[in-house]
């Protein structure tokens, strides 16, 4: 079971964005937009459901699944499931064979192609390990709609959420 | 294993060795966010929000997290510039900033003496807390000039909720509304004057219904328990059509009107010509749905309008915002608890106080352009755009000669845009205060380099009605960058006003706090100050207003001359007002959604939010764009009777098949030819000004809802 994880409640997002550039802050801090995302803002929809148009915003991250296919696959060993949950992708040892972009089910690894390396979200690690929230799930969403943490707790969180909007 | 908290500052500053901390106030937009700014080394290294800030607890948005991609720019102006070549010629020649206020206060002292003050117009664009000085210079001056984007936003709301309960009603988030209705606006985008996105996401989380107002689907749209998506324009008439059912099936608070409120018996006979199968034709809403969101919003206590700056662009502006304080007013929720508030600010020198707006001479003020019809307006210092353009083009009613813009871009904004650029090509002399050389700087004499907020000490939002002040406080200099309440002060003594400015502006803060006996030093150890928090202070005191009542019949208008009922008015362009250019303009096209992290025309220039949009897009249903033989992501040219511009076809199930939804706000600072691409996709060429299209109180231009055709840019025309 992991111990930390990144949970986004799409139902609460509003599509702002704001994610997508705080994560840029901590990685690029000075860089113009090189297209490279560990974490993007997308419209699913609209569409018509059950007679009414539908549309929601859907946030492709890293899920740290508990059995990571990409792990597996990496011929370099370059991603390591750590023992809290986090799974890290090492861009060092990559050598940009693009397997793990291929097995990924979630679309959540990208391809730097300035550094000829896979990228992802490595949940922040290095702020994690020093006792620091990620990067984006540092209180900066409006929809309070990102939990970091203890997945049991934060199913919790989000159930009563749930019950507290009465919809 | 380590203890998370958010905002751990102390942690930050140990794992990333930043040097210090200073806890300011950000204004990307119009402010309102507080923030911890981390620096290092001397400059910026983090932007984080502050959980210690009242207005949005913490949280951020894209602008915000990028204002030091913005300081640093490399191609920011960090010192004045004279032109040396022709006008949008890019011949720029650096100069000092001496030269530069000598030239400027010396052009307005000639100006003054040879055509009069009212020949020096002094502007800005929407509001960035530089509104009170730049009034204060103008009025010392004697012009009543000012030229701003007031008469069609905010501005708006402002005065025609004076004239009807004395001050701008404010959602109580803090209360927690049980009903939340969200009319044209969207809050979790826009964060907009005094609303940010996170108090309405923590309302909806704790379990308020939500109506949604809109003819394009949003995704607050898709989580409202109703959604009431109207023809363009006609807001007015759904307003009418929801108070006619709150009327009729008397679920208004009847102590309220008895008491409190001007004009009942008139107003309902006003609200009784709009039955609902009148509303429902004019507004394409189902009648059966605005009898459901009249009554939910009727019903459920508290309940608060989320509203914005969609309904005031618009030839029903005044009426429009007059119709939604009704339906706040006589459902009982203004001055309540979780409804809407009149908050009171914290005692210090208002926004009115400080732009010395009783310095103007009478003589003067009767000279302020388009006066006289736009009277609304008028009496709260603000002008129409085109009785500016008209003054410098045809110099009527009097010659303009002089424009000084500060953070405007109207050459992008305003409505109208060939004739505004004819005019600033035209007018004699004009200066700019601005972040880069926009399509608009490249129009004038002399550039400054503004401040960003990083670079100031201020009293932030202290223009607003949310009831707080926050100190923004300075953390960086950048080149020769000065605020532009730095670079006004040390004008104002070159023009001889310096007994009524100061030495340093510090002193300037000093005067706005001192009827609360504090000085500049005290407050920006402060996290904020909050006024005095009471509702319903109407029952004891009555409302501002000349009757002291809640007017429903303006005593305002009417002495001005106008309709003291609100009304519905056709927009000017429309299938209905305009059937036969509709044959020729078969779509209605409305502009002005906001996106993330742009504000207006800024922003384009920042790499990590030029990312979130490439190309300006136009939503189009795809039954329509299979009709006009256009493609997904295909450059298609929008063409109205004014001009065509071209954007990217986006395809979308959100908008009806009648209707298109272009993007405001484009130019290219990429495109290195000084015009900057400001005529490709900027969609106001596309615009009409025409005086008669607009609201005929407050002059607000109609630039959000009109008649275009569309045809993929690879066709040569239309046909």
């Amino acid at each position: 079971m992991n111990k930390y994880t990144l949970v986004i409640e799409e139902f609460a997002c509003w599509g702002c964005k704001t994610c997508e550039v705080a994560c840029k802050q901590e990685y690029n801090p000075f860089d113009a937009a090189n297209g490279i995302k560990y974490l993007s803002v997308w419209p699913d929809g609209p569409r018509v459901m059950n007679g009414n148009l539908d549309f929601v915003w859907r946030v492709t991250v890293c899920k740290h699944c508990e059995n990571p296919p990409c792990v597996k696959v990496c011929p370099e060993e370059a991603i390591v499931k750590r023992e809290d949950g986090i799974v890290v992708l090492d861009s060092e040892k990559c050598t940009g064979c693009r397997l793990c972009i291929d097995e990924c089910p979630y679309q959540a690894i990208t391809f730097n192609d300035g550094k000829k390396a896979a990228a992802k979200c490595n949940l922040c690690h290095h702020r994690v390990d020093q006792g620091l929230y990620p990067a984006c799930a540092d209180n900066i969403c409006l929809a309070h709609c990102i939990y970091f943490g203890d997945p049991v707790e934060i199913e919790k969180q989000i159930l009563e959420k749930k019950k507290a909007r009465g919809c | 294993m380590p203890e998370f908290r958010y905002s751990n500052i102390e942690r930050e500053m140990e794992v990333y060795g930043y040097d210090s901390f200073v806890k300011s106030h950000c204004r990307m937009c119009h402010g309102g966010c507080g923030v911890i700014v981390y620096v290092k080394g001397g400059k910026v290294a983090k932007i984080a929000g502050d959980p210690d800030c009242p207005i949005a607890h913490g949280t951020l948005c894209t602008k915000g997290l990028a204002s030091a991609q913005l300081a640093y720019h490399k191609d920011r102006l960090t010192y004045p510039v004279k032109r040396i070549g022709p006008k949008a010629s890019g011949k720029w020649e650096r100069i000092s900033w001496d030269e530069a206020l000598d030239t400027i206060a010396e052009r307005i002292l000639t100006y003054k003496e040879n055509h009069g003050p009212e020949s020096v117009v002094f502007g800005y664009g929407t509001g960035r807390e530089n509104e009170a000085v730049i009034y204060r210079i103008a009025n010392l001056l004697g012009s009543p000039n000012v030229l701003t984007a007031g008469h069609f936003c905010y501005g708006p709301r402002i005065c025609t909720s004076i004239i009807t309960c004395g001050t701008n009603p404010i959602v109580d988030y803090e209360n927690l509304p049980r009903c939340i209705m969200m009319w044209g606006n969207n809050v979790t985008i826009s964060n907009p004057d005094e609303y940010k996105g996170e108090p309405f996401s923590v309302a909806l989380d704790r379990g308020a219904r939500l109506i949604v107002v809109d003819p394009r689907l949003t995704r607050p749209a898709v989580r409202a328990n109703i959604w009431l998506r109207l023809r363009p324009g006609t807001d007015a008439a759904l307003a009418l059509g929801m108070l006619n059912v709150i009327i009729n099936e008397g679920l208004y608070d009847k102590e309220f009107v008895q008491k409190y409120t001007h004009g009942w018996e008139p107003f309902v006979n006003r609200v009784n010509e709009y039955p609902l199968d009148k509303v429902e034709q004019i507004t394409w809403v189902p009648r059966e749905k605005i009898r459901e969101a009249a009554r939910l919003f009727a019903t459920t206590k508290p309940a608060a309008i989320q509203w914005g700056v969609a309904i005031e662009q618009q030839i029903n502006c005044a009426d429009n915002n007059r119709l939604l304080m009704f339906l706040m007013g006589i459902t009982g929720n203004i001055d309540a608890p979780g409804g809407q508030v009149l908050n009171r600010t914290p005692n210090v020198v208002n926004v009115g106080q400080f732009g010395a707006h009783g310095m103007l001479p009478k003589d003067q003020l009767a000279k302020r352009l388009g006066g006289e019809r736009f009277r609304l307006a008028s009496r709260f210092a603000i002008i129409q755009p085109k009785c500016v353009w008209d003054a410098i083009l045809e110099e009527k009613p009097y010659p303009v000669k002089m424009l000084f813009l500060i953070s405007s871009n109207p050459v992008i904004t305003r409505a109208n845009a060939k004739e505004v650029y004819r005019a600033l090509e035209e007018v004699e002399f004009m200066a700019v205060a601005d972040f880069f050389l926009t399509p608009t700087a490249e129009l004038a004499d002399i550039v400054l380099p503004a401040a960003t907020w990083l670079e100031m000490d201020y009293v932030g939002d202290f223009w607003k009605r949310h009831g707080y002040i926050l100190p923004r406080r300075k953390v960086i200099q950048v080149g020769e960058c000065r605020s532009d309440h730095e670079m006004l002060n040390d004008l104002a003594h070159r023009l001889g006003q310096g007994q009524y400015w100061w030495e340093n502006f510090e002193q300037a803060l000093d005067y706005i706090l001192h009827p609360i006996n504090i000085t500049w030093n005290d407050f920006k150890k402060m996290d904020y100050i909050r006024g005095e928090v009471k509702y319903y202070k109407y029952k004891e005191t009555g409302f501002s207003t000349p009757t002291r009542k809640f007017e429903l019949y303006s005593t305002v208008l009417e002495k001005m001359g106008y309709d003291p009922l609100p009304q519905y008015r056709e927009p000017p362009e429309s299938p209905v007002s305009a059937p036969e250019l509709y044959k020729k303009y078969p779509y209605i096209l409305i502009t002005g959604a906001r996106m993330p992290g742009f504000f207006h025309t800024e922003n384009r220039q920042i790499g990590r939010l030029r990312e979130l949009h490439k190309d300006p897009m136009v939503e189009i249903h795809p039954e329509t764009a299979a009709k006009e033989g256009i493609k997904e992501g295909d450059w298609i040219i929008i063409e109205s009777p004014r001009g065509k511009v071209r954007q990217r076809a986006k395809f979308t199930l959100g908008c009806d098949p009648r209707i298109v939804a272009a993007q405001h706000a484009w130019w290219f600072p990429e495109n290195k030819d000084p015009g900057h691409g400001w005529e490709k996709s900027n969609i106001n060429i596309l615009t009409d000004n025409s005086l008669e299209g607009c609201d005929p109180a407050m002059g607000a231009s109609n630039i959000r809802t009109f008649l275009c055709r569309i045809y993929p840019e690879k066709r040569a025309s239309y046909e």
